[in-house]
Formats: structure tokens, C-alpha cells, sequence
């Protein structure tokens, strides 16, 4: 019998069925359930709220522009997390190209150049932070997170805020196991020295 | 007491709660090496840190902004069956209830319909009469209608004439209509042009 949609009750995978079917409801369904984990992982990658907004949109009109690219056998969180991740981390790259090369600065003529204008990500984080002193992103942990390397802090928000098992973190970002856990490690080890900085 | 303190990855093991094979051992360790028991809480206490960290909301636009820019198409099929959904009771009580009733509703006309082709002949016999009825209504109607704009002589001329009588009249109407037409198109382009 036919019968009004109760969406909220649906497993993601009949709600991308209902939005493959053309059902705007079910578009604004997926949206609401997951803004906020990937509007908070793409916040804490980038550091910036205003960006994190339009890379959120970014994301979820990508993926809902290409629902019928989405494969079943994949969970639907993982598949959105991918490309948010992708869409942060690209973002992270183009702006670091627009300003120095990841390997030094082409002009530079000496080795201690060429060192003092190398991509480093924890002194953007570090910048960014300064001119944060958001009341959102202050606290310790905060600032810690902010100081590791990308990619440390996507597998360590897909595993401790997100609740992903190092498997699907594998998967969410097309990295060997192995690696995953060697980032969350090194991650975890970070913030802990970090913390210790903090508490002393 | 195994006196070997526990490696980093073997920390990892217990701080994410592991359980598989090997791990009592170390949770053994752990419980007795004061050294190893401070390590895995310190790393604990970073673990429950992150993960007593909030989610945040964006912009209560972001839904409006998002769909915006995706193109939905509607099938038509996915459409109706929405409209139908949409007049059905939400309640199971209700929805049984309207059940009852278009059952009952489509019962009764099946049975009035059965009813009335058993009685086909009388049937024919009445839709027959009403129809010379309305035939006689409508012909009386049209008669009085040409009289009115005709006039009584030519009304009769035009009923002595019969069916070529009444195509001729026809014609000669369009004929003249077409030429008065033509006529006031010429005479208007030829006061344009001289305008």
C-alpha cells in the first residue's frame, strides 16, 4: 500500500533510492543528516568557517549531482566523507601552490632557502590559528589537531569524532591499512606531547 | 608477570579497546607495570578528548544553497504515486476506515451497474425516449433561433430550398464575408501607403 515517505527512519541506502528517483526530499534528507559531520570535518581541516561552509556545499552538490555514480556495496557516510576529504585536502593544495611551492620556492639559491620556503602545512595551521582565536576551535585539543598534518587529522576525525573503524577509514581515503594506522599513531602521539606542552 | 613494557602499536591495541587474541595478555601487563598503566592512560586521556569533541553546525541555508545547484527530476510516475499518497489517511484506523469506504462505494455502483444490464431493453427503451426528447428540444430551439434572425419569408424559403438551399446560403455568407474581408485589408495597406 502506498503510504507517505518517513524518511528519518530509512537506512541511507533507501534514501539514495528515493533521491535517485528523482525525490527532492530525499536530497534534503541525506543533507540533513550528515551536514554537520562533514561540515565539522571540513572545518577542522581547513580552520575557517566561512570556507568550510562553501566546501561543505561544494561537497554535497557533488555528490548529489553523481548519486548514480554511488556504488551499494559501499557505505553511503564512507562514500561522502571521501569526497568531502578530497574537497578539503584540494583546497589545502591549491592554496599552498598559490602561494610557495611544496618543495621550496624555485628561486631560492641556497639549501637554507630552499628549507625556509618549503610547504609546511603546521605553519599554516599555526597562522591560521592566530588569526582564528575562534571561541569554537580555541580549546587545547582544538589547537593541537590544528598543528598536525592533513592527513593525520582526517583519519584521527574519521576515527575518534566520526566513530569509523580503521578499515573504513582505509576505504573512505584509498590508503593501505597499514598507513592508517601508523597516521592514527603518529597522530594520537602528537597530541599527546601536545597536550603535555599544554598542561605543564 | 611478563616484564617487557608494552610497544606503541600494543598502547594503540588497548586505548581502542580491543579484544582479539593476545590483548589479555597485555591488559595483564598493563594492570601490573605502574610504567605501561600511566602510558595507556595518558594516551586514554587524548582519546577521550577527541572523542568528547562536538559536531558543529553550518548555516541553516546550507540545504537550500545545496539544492539549488542540483538538478531533481521528477518522473511522472514517481509523481502521481506521491499525489496519491499524499490524500491517504496517515493512521492506520483512518486508513482502514476509508478502506471500508471506497469498498462500500465501489460495491454499490457495481451492483446499480449489474442491475441495469439485466434490464437492458427497458434500459434502451428509456435512453431512446429521452433521446427524441432532447432531438425535438434542440430543433424547436434552432427553428425559433433562424426565425428571430431571419425573418419568417426567408426562414420558409430557406426550409423549401432544403439541405442545398440551406450549403448555398452558407457559402454565399462566407463568400461575402471573405470579400468584405479582402476589401477593408486593400483599402487600409493602400491608406498606409499613402500616409
Amino acid at each position: 500500500m502506498l503510504r507517505a515517505l518517513d524518511l528519518a527512519n530509512l537506512p541511507d541506502a533507501d534514501v539514495v533510492a528515493l533521491a535517485l528517483e528523482g525525490r527532492e526530499a530525499a536530497h534534503r534528507e541525506l543533507i540533513k543528516r550528515y551536514e554537520r559531520p562533514v561540515f565539522s570535518l571540513v572545518f577542522r581541516m581547513v580552520r575557517d568557517r566561512e570556507l568550510a561552509e562553501d566546501l561543505t556545499q561544494d561537497t554535497f552538490v557533488k555528490v548529489l549531482s553523481h548519486l548514480d555514480r554511488y556504488r551499494s556495496d559501499f557505505k553511503f557516510s564512507s562514500w561522502l566523507f571521501k569526497i568531502a576529504n578530497n574537497v578539503a585536502i584540494d583546497h589545502l593544495r591549491r592554496r599552498q601552490l598559490d602561494t610557495v611551492s611544496m618543495d621550496g620556492s624555485p628561486h631560492a639559491m641556497t639549501a637554507d632557502a630552499v628549507e625556509s620556503t618549503r610547504f609546511d602545512v603546521a605553519d599554516v595551521a599555526e597562522n591560521a590559528l592566530d588569526e582564528m582565536e575562534a571561541r569554537e576551535l580555541g580549546s587545547a585539543i582544538e589547537r593541537a589537531i590544528a598543528r598536525l598534518r592533513p592527513e593525520y587529522r582526517s583519519c584521527i576525525m574519521l576515527r575518534h569524532v566520526e566513530g569509523r573503524s580503521y578499515e573504513e577509514i582505509a576505504t573512505t581515503l584509498d590508503l593501505p591499512l597499514g598507513t592508517v594506522k601508523t597516521y592514527i599513531h603518529r597522530a594520537r602521539h602528537e597530541l599527546r606531547r601536545a597536550l603535555d606542552h599544554t598542561r605543564e | 608477570m611478563n616484564h617487557r613494557h608494552l610497544l606503541p602499536n600494543e598502547i594503540d591495541l588497548l586505548v581502542d579497546g580491543e579484544s582479539g587474541f593476545g590483548v589479555a595478555p597485555l591488559r595483564a601487563h598493563a594492570a601490573e607495570c605502574t610504567d605501561c598503566r600511566e602510558r595507556v592512560d595518558d594516551a586514554r586521556i587524548v582519546v577521550d578528548a577527541l572523542e568528547a569533541l562536538p559536531h558543529f553546525a553550518p548555516d541553516g541555508r546550507l540545504a537550500d544553497r545545496v539544492m539549488s545547484q542540483v538538478p531533481v527530476f521528477v518522473p511522472a510516475h514517481v509523481a502521481a504515486r506521491d499525489s496519491v499518497a499524499r490524500w491517504l489517511p496517515q493512521s492506520a484506523p483512518a486508513r482502514t476506515a476509508a478502506a471500508v469506504a471506497g469498498t462500500s462505494v465501489a460495491g454499490l455502483l457495481t451492483l446499480a451497474l449489474v442491475w441495469l444490464a439485466g434490464r437492458g431493453d427497458a434500459v434502451l427503451f428509456v435512453g431512446g425516449m429521452l433521446g427524441d426528447r432532447m432531438r425535438v428540444t434542440v430543433a424547436a430551439a434552432a427553428r425559433d433561433l433562424a426565425v428571430s434572425l431571419l425573418g419568417e419569408g426567408a426562414f420558409a424559403a430557406l426550409q423549401a430550398g432544403g439541405p442545398l438551399g440551406a450549403a448555398l446560403l452558407v457559402l454565399g455568407f462566407v463568400a461575402t464575408a471573405t470579400v468584405t474581408v479582402a476589401g477593408l485589408r486593400h483599402v487600409a495597406a493602400v491608406s498606409a501607403r499613402r500616409g
